[in-house]
């Protein structure tokens, strides 16, 4: 068993996790999106991404796609978060929070695909 | 008719003939992929300080949020992800902006404290780990190795690749670069790399610090590069230069390969493989002043051209014809000079300076058997005196010797280590062997152009009075220092606006050679040699006559050069420098005037003395 692999796969499967586990429930009702999940959500989409540095194979300049295309999204989610409830007179409108969690569904499907290649990785591991 | 625009297009835009060449064949190039991929390395090494800072950060945030604070009203109120974001974030940079949005409490300072000592930590060591791979000397090299490898592969001009970057090199590479040629360099030594961006190069000069050795050292410096022209190898080292012959020949058959080496042996082996031209200074020092004893003015004159441009004009010795030689020092340069010097019918004592005593070197068949100092050797009876040993110290202080004991001396000697010049500059010495200078004169020469190696090579041959005469006719028109050595060709592409002339079979070589400004002055340029196919005439006066097709090789000043150029590229200068009429450039004044394209004119004025 190799501990870096332990602490790599880890780290993928929890990014995508905390995604979905905020994604989950109805796009407009902020009550069933919880602020700390997606800070968890980022916080370790940043670290998946960085695990993720200098990996030469293809499959991890793919991997590495993916991480930094969940980041995005999340950032952008987080950043609408925030100026909805700071900057925009309204406040969190079921709007706003349809956006950010539209927009955390984009990094789920990234996560996703970054799920599926570990699981490719694994598999083709085992057959060789 | 011909306006100098369409001339200036064809010049810039013309299909080259130079043979094209094959494509860039597979190198080795593990080093390389090494190379690209610095980036890699800085992203690896990187990951733990990135992660500790983002944890840091994390956990600094998310305390800030979950500790309870109060408003101005003495509320609790708990402050948002993006107040703590940017608060941690002023912190950590040590900006400090002060206590938002409402003062904190004190379980909100207690807890800011902790975040700023961790943070600060983080900080010094995300950025203290990435000073110190800036610094690592592995780091260094890799990116000294892909900014290498990018300059070379981004050369689109021809340029030579020289293994080995010794004085040999240095001198080469400035000769090369004042012809405008391109040069890449291989050395092993990074001082020598550092002081290629010290030298005053016209040229950007890529280096690398590298084992020539190592094919893929040599990929990577261009050899599998299309624009390659030539390889050089250069080292002090006999077996490396050996190295780069061999991958030369087994990489890249078609180029061309100098290689520079002190051993018949090795120029056996090296010969082994392909074709390549080995220099060996002894050797040639030895036929060189073999030449300086029969030819004094031909020697003149090959040194001069050898030394290229900017060189002056060097003195012709006076040595003498026959008489007992004697050459003091022992190893693989005196044996290779007596030889010579014997074939030549010359009487010659090969003698042991007292600084070396010890055995006789019994295999030298003209030794004297008593291992003596100079002065012992009846030196007086001696017209040539020869200080060849490994020691600049001793070659000096025989020199001195031999001088003292008889003024007449016809002195040769060899200078090891470039420091000591000076010193052999101030002695009365009439020929100096220096092994780098004799192999980059002779790696030049045959380098440069083909046209003058050819001159070099049929040149002894003529006799001394027919070298005197060309340096003669070369003073009296460049001076005594030697401007510019250059080739034109007469062919369609490159002198279009002779053509007609050329086939008219009246084309004197005299009329080319006149100043398109005066036609009765005579341009600063002396032809060497005109090459017709396979033949060729050495120096030709003004009445030869040219056809189309020629290559001529002159040596003159760069303005005779460009005058040379208008000759051949506008008709209306052609036509005036041939025949003395002006001509017209413009359509409208050549209908007002009625000109008619007259490329069969005898010239019936005035020649100038083409001397």
């Amino acid at each position: 068993m190799n501990l870096e692999k332990v602490v790599f796969g880890f780290f993928v499967l929890l990014a995508a996790t905390l995604n979905f586990g905020f994604f989950i429930g109805d796009i407009d009702n902020p009550a069933l999106h919880n602020v700390y999940e997606l800070f968890a959500a980022v916080v370790v989409s940043l670290i998946t991404t960085v695990l993720k540095f200098g990996d030469r194979t293809q499959l991890g300049a793919v991997h590495l796609a993916t991480s930094l295309v969940a980041d995005l999204q999340l950032l952008a989610a987080a950043l609408v978060w925030g100026y909805a409830e700071y900057v925009s007179s309204s406040g969190v409108t079921p709007g706003s929070m349809a956006s950010v969690v539209s927009l955390s569904g984009g990094a789920l499907l990234a996560n996703l695909v970054s799920v599926v290649l570990l699981v490719v990785e694994t598999v083709s591991f085992q057959r060789r | 008719m011909v306006n100098p625009l369409l001339a200036f297009w064809r010049r810039l835009l013309g299909d080259d003939d130079r043979p094209v060449r094959s494509r860039a064949r597979r190198m080795p190039h593990a080093s390389a992929t090494q190379a690209s991929e610095t980036i890699f390395l800085v992203l690896r090494r990187m990951r733990t300080p990135l992660i500790v800072l983002i944890v840091i950060f994390a956990v600094s945030v998310l305390g800030l949020k979950l500790i309870p604070g109060q408003d101005a009203q003495g509320q609790p109120a708990r402050m948002g992800f993006f107040d703590a974001f940017y608060i941690m974030s002023y912190t950590a940079s040590t900006i400090g902006f002060g206590e938002i949005p409402h003062p904190f409490t004190y379980a909100q300072r207690m807890w800011v404290t902790v975040a700023i000592y961790l943070t600060v930590i983080g900080w010094a060591y995300a950025i203290g780990s990435l000073l110190a791979l800036l610094q690592d000397r592995a780091f260094r090299q890799a990116v000294a190795l892909q900014q290498f490898r990018r300059k070379v592969s981004r050369l689109r001009e021809p340029f030579l690749l020289i293994a080995g970057y010794g004085r040999t090199g240095e001198l080469l590479g400035h000769a090369f670069d004042a012809l405008g040629r391109r040069i890449v360099v291989i050395d092993r030594s990074d001082g020598r790399i550092d002081d290629l961006e010290l030298d005053s190069y016209r040229a950007d000069v890529p280096g690398l610090v590298g084992d020539v050795r190592d094919p893929g050292h040599l990929g990577i410096a261009g050899l599998g590069h299309p624009s390659c022209e030539a390889v050089l190898a250069l080292t002090d080292d006999d077996e490396a230069n050996l190295a780069v012959t061999m991958t030369a020949a087994l990489l890249r058959p078609d180029l061309p390969v100098v290689a520079r080496t002190t051993s018949p042996a090795v120029a056996r082996q090296m010969r082994a493989f392909g074709a390549p031209s080995v220099v060996n200074p002894f050797d040639v020092f030895g036929d060189h002043l073999r030449l300086a004893l029969h030819a004094p003015a031909s020697y003149q004159l090959l040194v001069w051209l050898q030394s290229g441009p900017g060189a002056t004009l060097p003195a012709r010795g006076r040595p003498p014809r026959a008489g007992r030689w004697v050459i003091c020092g022992s190893g693989r340069f005196v044996r290779e000079l007596a030889r010579d010097l014997d074939a030549d019918g010359l009487e010659v004592v090969v003698a042991k300076p007292a600084a070396v005593s010890g055995t006789l070197d019994r295999d030298d068949p003209a030794s004297t058997g008593d291992g003596a100092d100079p002065a012992q050797v009846d030196l007086r009876q001696a017209t040539g005196f020869v200080a060849g040993t490994d020691s600049d110290t001793t070659n000096l202080s025989l020199v001195a010797t031999a001088s003292h004991a008889n003024p007449d001396l016809f002195v040769a000697a060899r200078q090891n280590r470039p420091a000591s010049a000076p010193l052999f500059a101030t002695m009365a010495i009439d020929a100096l062997l220096v092994p780098p200078e004799v192999v980059a004169h002779e790696v030049y020469a045959q380098l440069s152009t083909p046209l003058l190696r050819r001159f070099l090579r049929e040149m002894p041959a003529r006799g001394d009075e027919w070298a005197a005469g060309v340096v003669d006719r070369l003073t009296a028109l460049c001076g005594r220092d030697l401007q510019a050595v250059w080739k034109v060709r007469l062919t369609a592409r490159e002198a279009p606006a002779v053509q007609a002339w050329l086939t008219s079979g009246r084309a004197r070589l005299g009329d080319l050679m006149r100043d398109p400004a005066d036609r009765d002055e005579p341009l600063p340029a002396v032809p060497l040699l005109v090459l017709r196919g396979e033949d060729c005439s050495l120096a030709p006066d003004g009445d030869f006559l040219l056809a189309a097709g020629d290559e001529i090789l002159l040596a003159g000043r760069p303005t005779a050069r460009r005058s040379l150029e208008t000759t051949l590229q506008l008709e209306t200068v052609t036509e005036y420098v041939h025949s003395g009429r002006r001509v017209p450039s413009s359509w409208i004044w050549r209908r007002l005037s009625r000109y008619e394209a007259a490329p069969t004119t005898n010239p019936t004025s005035r020649t100038p003395d083409s001397r």
